[in-house]
C-alpha cells in the first residue's frame, strides 16, 4: 500500500499523456482501432486510442482500476451496445471491415469475436448445454453426434474434459471457479471465433487455477487472437507478446512486452509496472 | 467468546506493547465497549426474534380458528336427509297415455306421491293437515320419480320403494336433534310426530349430499349446489390466466430488456403502478361500458369476467415479472450476447426461465386477488341466479365468490351452511392454485 499523498504527488509529477508512446500498430493486424473515443452520457472513458491487435498473438492491456481497459474492451465486440448511454466513435475494424458499421450485425461480429468476463458466468444448466448453446442457436452442426464432437473438443481445448467427462449432464455451476472459468472459455470457443476478447479472466481464481487458464491462452493464441485485460503485471509478462498501457483513459505506451517490463520509456509505465501506484 | 477476542488481543499486544502503549489502551476499550454494547445488541435480537415468532403463533392462530369456524358451519351442508316411500307408478294415476318420453315427461308424479304419503298417515284428514304433510317433501320429489321412470320404463304399474329428499326446513330441523317429537322454528308439533312416526319406521335416512357438488344453483337450498359457480370460476379464471400471464409476461420483458429508457417509459411505468391501484369496480364499468355495450359480448359470460378480471390482473403480473426480470445477474445476459446470441434469445433463452420463479409467484397473487373478486362481476351481469352449469366461456355463469355472497344473502336456514360450505370450496381451489404455481416454481428453480 502506498501513501496517498505519494501516490498523488506521483501523478501530479511531469506525467503528461501526449499521445501514445511506442508501437501501438502491427504489419498483420487482426483488429485496428483507430482514435477511438467513449463516452457515458457526457463523461469520457476512452481518449483517442488507437491500437492493433496482431494475429495470433496474446495483447494484454495493463493499467490502474478505472483506466478504460474493460470499456476499450468492450468496444471491440459491441457489448458496449447494451448499455444505452455508452457512445462510441472512431474507426474500429476487424480484418478491414468497420465492425461499427450498420451492416455488421452485432450478433455475428460477437460470434466472430468471443467474450471472456471477469466472474465465471455459466449459464444455470448442464455442462454440455453450456457448451452446446452457441453452436445450436448458430447452427454451426447438423445432427447430434456433430454436436457432441463440438462440445468434447471445445473442453478438451479448454482443457476440462478429463476432469467432467463422467458428469457432462451435470449443472455448468456445481464446477469450481476455475472449472467455471475454464468452462465459459470452452463455450467460447465452441463457436470457433477469430478473436477472443478476455477481462480479467484470472481475478477471481486461485494461482493453480490462474496457472491453468494462464497455459490455456497461451496455446489457444496458436489459433486464436487474444486481447487479455489483467490487473496481474506477472500475468501480463508471462502470457502477452503485446502490452499496452492504460492511464485515465488513454492509451500510454504500447508495444513488446518484454520491452515494456523491462524498458519502458513513459514515467507513469514505469511507476505502474514497479508498483508505485495502481 | 468475549474472552477469547480479549486473550488475543493481548497477546498480540504483548509483542508490540513496548513500541506502542497508547494504542494497546486504546484497544483494549475498544474491546470493552464492544462488549458493552454486545449485551444490548444480543437482547435486541433475541426482542425481535421473540416477537416475529409470536406474531407467526398468531397469525396461525387466527387463520386455524377461522378455517375450523367455516368447517364446523358448513358440516351440515355436506349431508341430506332422505325419506323411503313405497310408491306405485299407477299408470292411471300418472295420467299416462303411453310410455314415449314426451308422456313420461309432462305424467302427475305429485299424485303418485301423494297417494303413498296419505296410505302411510291414513289418519290424517283434512286439506289443511294433508298439505302440510306434502310439505315435508322437498319439491323436487316428482323430478326424482320422473328421472327414475324414464331411466326404466319397466317400473310402470310396479310398487317400488323410492327414496325422496326430505324439505330443507325437515333436514335443518333433524341436523339440529332435536328432542323426539318436539316442534323445531320451522316444523310444528304435528309435522314433528309424522317425522318421528318415520323414524321410528326406520324410513329416514342421512346420506352424503352428493348434490351440493353435482347441481347449480337453486331456489330451494336441499338442491343448490355449486358445480355452476365452481365450473363459472374455473371458466372465468382460466380466461383470466390465458390473457394476463402471456400478456403481462411480454409486456414486462420487453419493458425490462427491450424498450429504451425514456420519458415515455417512465409514463408507462408509472400508469402501470397506477392502474394496480384501481379500484376493481372500475374495471367491471369498464368492462360493461365497453366490452358488452360497444363489442357486444354476451352478458354474465365468463369471457367477459375473465377478460374484467385480465385487466386487474395484468398490473400486478407486470410489476412482480418486471422486478423478477431485473433480478436477473446481468452476467447471464452478457454471457448469452457475448457467444452471438440475439437479444431475443437472451430474453427467452435465459432470463426469461431464470426469472420464472418470482413470475409465477406475481401470477399467483394476481390469480388469487381475481379468484376472491365480486364487484367487477356485478357489474357485468354475473350476480344473476343461473341455475344451468356452463359448458363454455359465453354461456351465462357466476363464480364462487359471487355464489357465496348470492347464498349469504338468503333468507333460508340451511343457505347458512351451503355458504360456509362454498367458501371452503374456494378456498380449496385456491389451495390447489397455490400448489400448482409452487410445483411450477421448484421446477424452474432447478
Amino acid at each position: 500500500m502506498v501513501d496517498m499523498s505519494s501516490a498523488e504527488s506521483l501523478l501530479s509529477q511531469d506525467t503528461q499523456i501526449n499521445g501514445t508512446v511506442g508501437n501501438c500498430y502491427s504489419n498483420d493486424a487482426k483488429m485496428s482501432m483507430r482514435d477511438v473515443n467513449v463516452y457515458y452520457d457526457q463523461k469520457q472513458a476512452i481518449n483517442n486510442v488507437s491500437l492493433d491487435l496482431a494475429r495470433h498473438q496474446v495483447t494484454a492491456l495493463i493499467g490502474p482500476s478505472g483506466c478504460g481497459k474493460s470499456t476499450f474492451l468492450r468496444c471491440l465486440n459491441r457489448m458496449n451496445d447494451t448499455i444505452p448511454i455508452c457512445r462510441v466513435e472512431g474507426g474500429l475494424t476487424l480484418d478491414g471491415s468497420d465492425i461499427y458499421d450498420k451492416n455488421m450485425d452485432p450478433v455475428l461480429l460477437r460470434a466472430r469475436v468471443g467474450m471472456v468476463f471477469q466472474k465465471p458466468n455459466p449459464f444455470p444448466k448442464s455442462i454440455y448445454e453450456n457448451v452446446a448453446y452457441g453452436p445450436k442457436i448458430h447452427g454451426l452442426s447438423s445432427n447430434k453426434a456433430e454436436l457432441d464432437e463440438i462440445v468434447i473438443t471445445s473442453l478438451r481445448k479448454a482443457g476440462l474434459f478429463e476432469e467432467v467427462k463422467d458428469r457432462l449432464d451435470a449443472p455448468g455451476t456445481s464446477l469450481s471457479g476455475g472449472q467455471q472459468q475454464r468452462l465459459c472459455i470452452a463455450r467460447t470457443i465452441a463457436v470457433s471465433p477469430e478473436v477472443i476478447l478476455m477481462d480479467e479472466p484470472a481475478s477471481a481464481l486461485d494461482p493453480i487455477a490462474t496457472a491453468v487458464i494462464e497455459e490455456l491462452i497461451d496455446e489457444l493464441k496458436e489459433k486464436y487472437t487474444i486481447a487479455i485485460v489483467t490487473h496481474s503485471m506477472q500475468q501480463a509478462a508471462r502470457i502477452s507478446q503485446t502490452t499496452a498501457y492504460f492511464h485515465m483513459g488513454q492509451l500510454v505506451e504500447m508495444g513488446e512486452t518484454s520491452q515494456i517490463f523491462t524498458n519502458p520509456a513513459h514515467k507513469l509505465t514505469e511507476n505502474y509496472i514497479t508498483g508505485r501506484f495502481g | 467468546m468475549n474472552n477469547m477476542t480479549n486473550n488475543s488481543l493481548n497477546e498480540t499486544h504483548l509483542k508490540n506493547s513496548t513500541s506502542d502503549k497508547v494504542m494497546y489502551s486504546e484497544t483494549y476499550s475498544v474491546t470493552e465497549k464492544v462488549s458493552a454494547s454486545l449485551k444490548r445488541r444480543h437482547r435486541k435480537e433475541s426482542r425481535f426474534k421473540a416477537a416475529g415468532l409470536l406474531s407467526v403463533l398468531l397469525g396461525f392462530c387466527l387463520v386455524f380458528i377461522l378455517i375450523s369456524d367455516i368447517t364446523y358451519k358448513a358440516l351440515p351442508a355436506f349431508h341430506q336427509h332422505w325419506v323411503k316411500l313405497e310408491i306405485s307408478f299407477d299408470p292411471s294415476w300418472l295420467s299416462l297415455k303411453d310410455s314415449g318420453e314426451s308422456s313420461l315427461l309432462s305424467a302427475n308424479y305429485r299424485k303418485v306421491i301423494k297417494h303413498s304419503l296419505y296410505a302411510s298417515f291414513p289418519d290424517v284428514k283434512g286439506r289443511k293437515d294433508k298439505r302440510k304433510l306434502f310439505k315435508l317433501l322437498s319439491s323436487n320429489a316428482e323430478f326424482t320419480l320422473r328421472d327414475k321412470l324414464i331411466a326404466d320404463v319397466d317400473l310402470i304399474g310396479t310398487k317400488q320403494p323410492v327414496w325422496i329428499r326430505l324439505d330443507d326446513d325437515v333436514d335443518s330441523y333433524l341436523k339440529d336433534e332435536p328432542e323426539i317429537g318436539a316442534a323445531g322454528a320451522r316444523v310444528d308439533s304435528q309435522q314433528a310426530g309424522w317425522i318421528h312416526t318415520l323414524q321410528i319406521q326406520n324410513r329416514i335416512e342421512k346420506r352424503f349430499n352428493i348434490a351440493f357438488f353435482t347441481h347449480g344453483d337453486s331456489r330451494e337450498p336441499e338442491l343448490a349446489g355449486v358445480k355452476g359457480a365452481f365450473t363459472g370460476t374455473l371458466l372465468t379464471m382460466l380466461v383470466t390466466l390465458l390473457l394476463s400471464f402471456p400478456l403481462g409476461v411480454s409486456a414486462a420483458l420487453y419493458l425490462e430488456e427491450f424498450a429504451p429508457k425514456n420519458r415515455w417509459t417512465d409514463i408507462i411505468e408509472v400508469n402501470i403502478n397506477n392502474l394496480a391501484a384501481v379500484p376493481s369496480i372500475i374495471f367491471g364499468l369498464l368492462g360493461l361500458a365497453v366490452i358488452i355495450n360497444i363489442f357486444g359480448l354476451p352478458r354474465s359470460a365468463p369471457l367477459v369476467g375473465g377478460i374484467v378480471l385480465s385487466l386487474m390482473t395484468l398490473p400486478t403480473i407486470i410489476i412482480a415479472s418486471r422486478a423478477s426480470i431485473k433480478a436477473v445477474p446481468p452476467s447471464i445476459r452478457e454471457a448469452a450476447l457475448g457467444i452471438g446470441a440475439s437479444k431475443m434469445q437472451t430474453a427467452f433463452g435465459h432470463v426469461l426461465p431464470m426469472a420464472m420463479p418470482g413470475i409465477l409467484t406475481g401470477a399467483i397473487i394476481g390469480m388469487a386477488q381475481a379468484l376472491g373478486e365480486t364487484a367487477p362481476l356485478l357489474m357485468i351481469g354475473m350476480v344473476a341466479f343461473i341455475v344451468d352449469v356452463p359448458t363454455t366461456v359465453t354461456d351465462a355463469a357466476t363464480v364462487l365468490p359471487v355464489q357465496i355472497f348470492l347464498w349469504a344473502d338468503s333468507p333460508e336456514r340451511a343457505f347458512l351452511a351451503k355458504t360456509s360450505a362454498a367458501i371452503l370450496v374456494l378456498l380449496s381451489f385456491l389451495l390447489v392454485m397455490n400448489i400448482s404455481a409452487a410445483i411450477l416454481r421448484k421446477k424452474f428453480e432447478k
